[in-house]
């Protein structure tokens, strides 16, 4: 039997590692909702990761890293908006585009400031904020309670952006939007403006998910520490259908694939070798697609997602 | 008459884009050069010097070349049918690795090179043809699942190198060496350049008529206009979605086993410095045309190769390749707005 303190530990690590995942695909699902399908979320996580770790390490702050990561992950998204809304362009490959650009950038500069082109550490990282009261209680203080601000800020943000979507003047216009632009700006709806409202929102979450992951998760950057992240926080849009209970509940399936795949040697001594635990590196990945095929045959989205306005 | 002016004018038209885009980045770079007080001009030229200096250098560069293009040609198809293969990397390192397990498994000798190219060609059909499966089955974006099937990919040859067809007499985790016999010959003694890099070159011709001559080919080209009206035009769209996928991913693992069988003789992690990405790039800037895509990966290979002796002598981090390519991207995407601005201003006339 595993025990007790294992499965506690394995639940808070869940939590810790779905924030990241919570706060992208919320961003996600606001500007989906407004019909704008960003692939280019990847890119702004791993600005947003990049941006806040320069920032903390240059000015010693990670509160000023923290300003950093939103304001990368904004201009990623912003330019994205550029490309989709003022350019026409296709949305997908603009996604791509900016993709490659982010690394292409982050991976430069990062080889370019620093002696050996490896990132330095940071000294200090965000760690964990204690709750009175709340934290105290058994089990449950010490799987939701635990945690870094941005886990907690991620499980605001998902009643928040419920609100914001449906209770809201805003989130009716962003769903008419991404039902129909073309009659939303008929009822006089400014199409433009409201999408980029959208992808601004986007642009703060997917920058703290990116930075979290250099200023509180682990202490460096590198190109590769968003993985698959952006895509994988896309599928759980999805998979969530566009509910932000939804995004949550599917973030914390992926939260968990990861956790298991990290700790397979704790969780399953029978099985783990050198080798299985090689293995289950792909465990999150093939979870992912599996999920999708599961859960995301033939999900209707808002209607007008990913399409493109009037002449290309 | 009317239809050749049409087609002369859109190639103009992408050769202008290209053109520009390609102007756009260097513009780009020299300014961020700049900042790191680095003189640009002289960093283009030693970087023109480490692809093209002497015989060597260019034959290495056309052996760099030779994945890129495989693999550009195979996305310049999907992308005609506006299916967005992102996963070519995934597929190149699986064709790679089943590729090698069969060649080192049957031996020596020409059957083993056949049976290995074959095969590395399968494996990247078959990573393919999971996403394609579930986009015109299930309707799931491609663009995600080719991504997600890139980490799938690698991760398990990574695992495979390390642990099951791990090579037993070196230290890092790498694949057994391929029977020399099997391997790709060198066509120009004294270099690297091996037969994989003509076999890329004949490729051109032949993606050009399978584009412009075959049944195949126009049929990818109308339901990347227009799926509506290729569906009404008797077209079974989903199938040629699923084919132009699938034909990509060939393309990618013939990428992955050429490379090994033509110059590295062995799977590595570091096989491929991501050219499945780079493809993306080179497929859009030759504006998905054959040529434009051979000519566009002799240029990205040429920046690839010339960034080493960039970084050598003038000590500029090989990011610099990445980098670029991002900027060529979002030129390439952006010159066509742009170019209808300049037409809609009467500055240009096309």
């Amino acid at each position: 039997m595993i025990e007790w303190a294992i499965l506690v530990g394995v639940a808070a690590a869940t939590l810790r590692v779905a924030a990241p995942l919570i706060l992208a695909s919320l961003g996600e699902t606001v500007v989906e909702k407004a019909g704008l399908l960003n692939l280019g979320l990847q890119g702004a996580m791993l600005v947003g990761a990049f941006s806040g770790f320069m920032g903390a390490f240059f000015t010693g702050s990670l509160w000023l890293g923290l300003v950093c990561c939103v304001i990368g992950g904004t201009i990623t998204t912003l330019l994205y908006g550029v490309l989709v809304i003022n350019l026409n362009l296709d949305q997908v490959v603009s996604g791509l585009a900016i993709n490659l650009l982010a690394g292409g950038l982050t991976l430069y500069f990062t080889r370019a400031l620093f002696t050996g082109g490896v990132a330095p550490y940071l000294q200090e990282l965000f760690g964990p904020m204690q709750i009175p009261l709340l934290g105290s209680i058994p089990i449950l203080g010490e799987i939701i309670f635990s945690h870094t601000g941005f886990v907690y800020f991620g499980l605001i943000c998902v009643p928040l952006i419920s609100i914001l979507l449906t209770k809201t003047t805003f989130g009716l216009r962003l769903r008419s939007i991404g039902e129909d632009p073309v009659i939303a700006s008929y009822l006089g709806i400014d199409v433009v403006k409201m999408r980029y409202v959208a992808l601004f929102i986007e642009g703060i979450l997917a920058g703290i998910a990116g930075g979290l992951l250099t200023i509180s998760m682990f202490n460096t950057f590198d190109t590769r520490i968003v993985a698959a992240r952006g895509f994988v926080a896309v599928s759980i849009v999805i998979l969530g259908r566009w509910n932000p209970l939804g995004v949550l509940a599917g973030s914390l399936l992926f939260g968990f694939t990861e956790v298991l795949s990290l700790r397979i040697g704790i969780l399953f001594p029978e099985i783990s070798s050198a080798s299985t635990n090689q293995l289950f590196a792909l465990l999150p990945y093939l979870v992912a697609l599996i999920a999708l095929i599961v859960g995301g045959r033939r999900v209707r989205g808002p209607a007008s997602l990913g399409k493109r306005v009037g002449r290309e | 008459m009317s239809d050749r002016y049409v087609v002369s004018r859109g190639t103009k038209r992408s050769i202008i884009k290209a053109l520009l885009s390609v102007l756009l980045t260097f513009a780009v770079t020299s300014v961020i050069l700049l900042m790191s007080n680095v003189n640009p001009v002289l960093a283009f030229i030693y970087m023109f010097q480490g692809a093209f200096g002497d015989i060597n250098l260019l034959s290495e560069t056309l052996v760099r070349t030779s994945p890129i293009m495989v693999v550009s040609l195979g996305l310049a198809v999907s992308f005609k049918c506006k299916v967005w293969n992102i996963g070519a990397e995934g597929q190149l390192y699986i064709g790679a690795m089943l590729g090698t397990i069969v060649a080192i498994g049957i031996g020596g000798g020409l059957l083993s090179l056949l049976c290995a190219l074959f095969v590395g060609a399968m494996g990247g059909l078959c990573w393919a043809a999971v996403p394609a499966l579930m986009k015109v089955k299930l309707g799931i974006n491609e663009v995600i699942t080719t991504f997600l099937m890139n980490f799938v990919g690698i991760y398990l040859v990574q695992w495979m190198i390390s642990y099951p067809f791990r090579s037993p007499d070196t230290y890092f985790p790498e694949s057994a060496a391929v029977p020399a016999s099997s391997a790709l010959m060198i066509i120009l003694p004294g270099t690297r350049l091996h037969l994989g890099v003509a076999l890329a070159l004949a490729l051109v011709p032949i993606i050009y008529f399978l584009m412009e001559r075959t049944t195949f080919g126009y049929k990818v080209n109308v339901v990347g206009e227009n799926p509506e009206v290729a569906r009404y035009g008797g077209i079974k769209v989903g199938k040629i979605v699923f084919a132009s996928l699938i034909f990509s991913g060939v393309l990618a693992g013939l990428a992955g086993i050429t490379e090994v069988m033509g110059i590295q003789y062995r799977v590595r992690g570091s096989l491929s410095p991501g050219y499945g990405y780079t493809g993306i790039v080179v497929a859009l800037l030759g504006n998905n045309n054959p040529l434009g895509v051979a000519l566009s990966s002799i240029f990205l290979a040429a920046i690839m190769n010339g960034s080493s002796t960039l970084a050598w002598a003038m000590n500029i981090p090989m990011g610099i390749v990445d980098l670029m390519q991002g900027l060529l991207f979002i030129f390439v995407l952006a010159s066509e707005p742009f170019i209808r601005f300049l037409e809609g201003r009467g500055v240009l006339r096309l």
